[in-house]
């Protein structure tokens, strides 16, 4: 991405075109940091002074149309509908996917106050004693989200593969082109295979990476839900399982919603705000993403070794394969 | 033969380097690299000194699963991985492919197969996680 460190004549101008200002009208834009939030891309915190809508905002830069999950634009589009039907989510003000303004297509929102790095977050959960609320909170907002008309979805993630069959496909794909064999994640695919569910009779909206590190907290509970880029038409199980993800508990092992609460709270709220929750899908979603989460993990390992993505991160993520590996066959017997 | 530091020794002098000295002066966005790196050595410490016993572990491990799978399979009329051998003396990476090709055969696994596989896979994960994240396979650890 090219240098940002002073946005403000470039997005000045974009923004003075979107609202229409006058030339003489007052309108300055200050990048005042960088959030911490979001791995694959840039969220710059601005300040904007003048205009219609003063205050402080979050420019969300994908650096490279490459990396793309879904397109800026689309991703706004599912923000802006599951914002409408109560999801918390920040408001987007303004999508641009002319490069030439932040060196990659961009989203402006509104900045949301709150902790998201994981571990000061379970630390001001856990101070506060507000774990069950916010599971609470998800579960009611992951209701909302799948109580949504699929047909408001934008056309790019409206027709996916049957959620079911092109998740198992998927994995299957990845471990056939795994460096090296790796039997435990045979033996669970094997397993997923011989129980697979039937595909969902009701296809809905998922975000499909709601977790701990994707959501906005602070004393008052949950906040906002980030990270919209790999929002689907899917099977709504997939979102609750995700979220109960060992990994995103980070050590609040007995705590199985991103160490913050437990399935009975999360299932409870989900289930009074009208959603229809599965034990069989559940538990079969646990096991895959589980799995899925693993092979991806080697995929990272393989993007550094092949020069893909040379990182020391990347690099170290062939060593938490294990973890994924081990989890996916105590989920097989857990039940 | 190398003088001491050994490689452990070498790499628990490394660790100790990036957790105490370097990344408090590194900028804030090479921190967390600097963490998973000495993360990386501890992991490579105790790799050089538990690999070896582990490796030979996981070969007979799969040695045996194999031959146990391959009887089984002869039972139930299935002679096409029958050949019983307890002196397989293969690396681990090739018994690991003989072992994803079965599992990938859709043909059914009896119930003891089924459950010496399982069992046998966690037995090398757990170990593999005593070099990679001690403490993870705790009983304690909830899937």
């Amino acid at each position: 991405m090219s240098d940002v460190a002073d946005p403000h004549d470039a997005l000045c101008t974009w923004l003075r075109a979107q609202w229409q200002l006058d030339p003489g009208e007052h309108l300055h834009v200050e990048l005042v940091g960088e959030s911490t939030a979001g791995a694959r891309r840039r969220n710059l915190v601005l300040e904007i002074a003048g205009g219609p809508r003063p205050g402080r905002y979050v420019a969300t830069v994908l650096p490279t149309a490459d990396i793309a999950i879904v397109g800026m634009a689309d991703e706004a589009t599912v923000r802006m509908v599951a914002r409408e039907h109560g999801v918390p989510v920040p408001e987007v003000i303004g999508v641009c996917t002319d490069e030439s303004v932040l060196g990659g297509q961009f989203f402006i929102s509104e900045f949301i106050g709150g902790e998201t790095i994981p571990r000061r977050l379970l630390r001001l959960v856990h101070e506060q004693g507000i774990g069950a609320k916010i599971v609470g909170q998800l579960g009611e907002s992951f209701a909302r989200l799948h109580a949504i008309d699929p047909a408001h979805a934008p056309a790019a993630i409206s027709a996916p593969p049957d959620p079911v069959g092109g998740a198992l496909d998927a994995v299957h794909t990845v471990i056939d082109n795994l460096l090296q064999p790796e039997p435990a994640f045979s033996y669970a695919l094997r397993w997923l295979r011989e129980h697979r569910p039937t595909e969902p009779e009701q296809r809905r909206i998922v975000h499909a990476d709601v977790r701990t590190g994707n959501i906005i907290v602070d004393h008052s509970g949950l906040r906002s839900i980030l990270d919209w880029e790999t929002a689907k038409v899917g099977d709504p199980m997939e979102d609750l399982a995700w979220v109960c993800t060992r990994m995103w508990r980070f050590g609040e092992d007995h705590l199985t919603v991103g160490g913050l609460g437990t399935v009975d709270t999360l299932r409870d709220a989900y289930v009074a705000a009208g959603g229809a929750w599965d034990d069989h899908r559940y538990h079969w979603w646990r096991v895959l993403v589980t799995m899925r989460w693993g092979t991806g993990l080697a995929g990272q390992a393989a993007m550094h070794l092949d020069g893909r993505f040379s990182s020391v991160v990347m690099a170290a993520s062939g060593r938490r394969v294990a973890e994924m590996a081990y989890d996916a066959l105590m989920l097989i017997d857990a039940r | 033969m190398q003088y001491r530091p050994d490689a452990a020794e070498l790499l628990d002098a490394v660790a100790s380097l990036l957790e105490a000295d370097v990344i408090t002066s590194v900028p804030p966005h090479l921190q967390h690299q600097v963490r998973v790196a000495a993360n990386l050595c501890r992991i490579l410490e105790r790799e050089t000194q538990l690999a070896g016993t582990n490796d030979d572990a996981e070969r007979v491990r799969l040695s045996l699963l194999l031959a146990l799978i391959g009887n089984r399979d002869d039972t139930n009329g299935d002679d096409t991985n029958g050949d019983d051998t307890n002196g397989d003396d293969r690396d681990v990476r090739s018994l690991r492919a003989d072992l994803v090709a079965r599992l990938d055969d859709p043909a059914p696994l009896d119930a003891v197969v089924e459950r010496s596989v399982r069992e046998a896979l966690l037995d090398t994960l757990r170990a593999d996680l005593t070099i990679a994240k001690p403490g993870y396979a705790a009983p304690t650890g909830a899937p």
